[in-house]
């Protein structure tokens, strides 16, 4: 993972529980990409000094991450959910396409693998939910 | 004039998707560019990236900075001076 989007999460996940001051120079790494120069520039003070603070907010943030597994549980979930909308996806198109498809035989060779996956898609959903709870 | 390009972030609180914009070096945070040269999604895995190749080209050579993001991403791209 990028290191800015890492801290993007953290940031967004526990920002609010650093200093004003810790946010506002945070603010310039992870929302403007700036470099440690252009920000001891900005606030005056020395380049040194604003590395320094942003290794503590770092440590601070990751910190809070390992107690809390926010970003974590939020990530896994989010891919679980994307997955179910795939699933949702791939059953509204299996439904067009049997609309589609008119041939007598072949329909009835069909349905049966249709209703199959369809099966398997809605345990899969079935699944997903309920992993998705249970880390809540 | 020192002129760079950066990572601007855009999108909403836990997603965040960056514009690269090419940036005048003294107003990093007021939201001004001169230019916008392509889009990184860290969202998607694995992460995407568009950028235009000619304009990222044509700005490395007039001097502008990547900064250190920018530069892997250009890398990746297949991008240099």
């Amino acid at each position: 993972m990028e290191k800015i989007f890492e801290q993007a999460l953290l940031y967004d996940f526990y920002g609010e529980l650093l200093t004003e001051h810790q946010q506002r120079i945070y603010e310039d790494v992870v929302y403007n990409d700036m470099s440690l120069g252009e920000i001891a520039q900005e606030c005056g003070i020395s380049r040194q000094g604003v590395h320094d603070l942003i290794k503590r907010c770092d440590r601070i943030l990751q910190d809070y991450e390992q107690k809390l597994h926010l970003v974590e549980r939020f990530t896994k979930a989010k891919q679980k959910i994307a997955e179910i909308v795939d699933l949702a996806d791939a059953e509204t198109n299996a439904d067009a396409d049997t609309e589609a498809e008119h041939d007598a035989e072949a329909e009835k060779g069909a349905r049966a693998t249709d209703a199959e996956m369809r099966q398997k898609r809605m345990q899969r959903i079935r699944k997903l939910a309920e992993q998705i709870m249970e880390e809540l | 004039m020192a002129v760079k390009i950066r990572l601007r972030r855009m999108g909403q609180k836990k997603a965040p998707f960056y514009r690269i914009i090419v940036a005048d070096s003294r107003s990093p945070r007021d939201g001004r560019f001169i230019d916008e040269i392509g889009t990184y999604d860290p969202n998607t895995d694995p992460s995407t990236f568009k950028i235009d190749e000619e304009k990222a080209k044509k700005w490395l050579a007039d001097g502008a900075q990547p900064t250190e993001v920018v530069g892997k991403l250009f890398k990746t791209a297949g991008i240099e001076k």
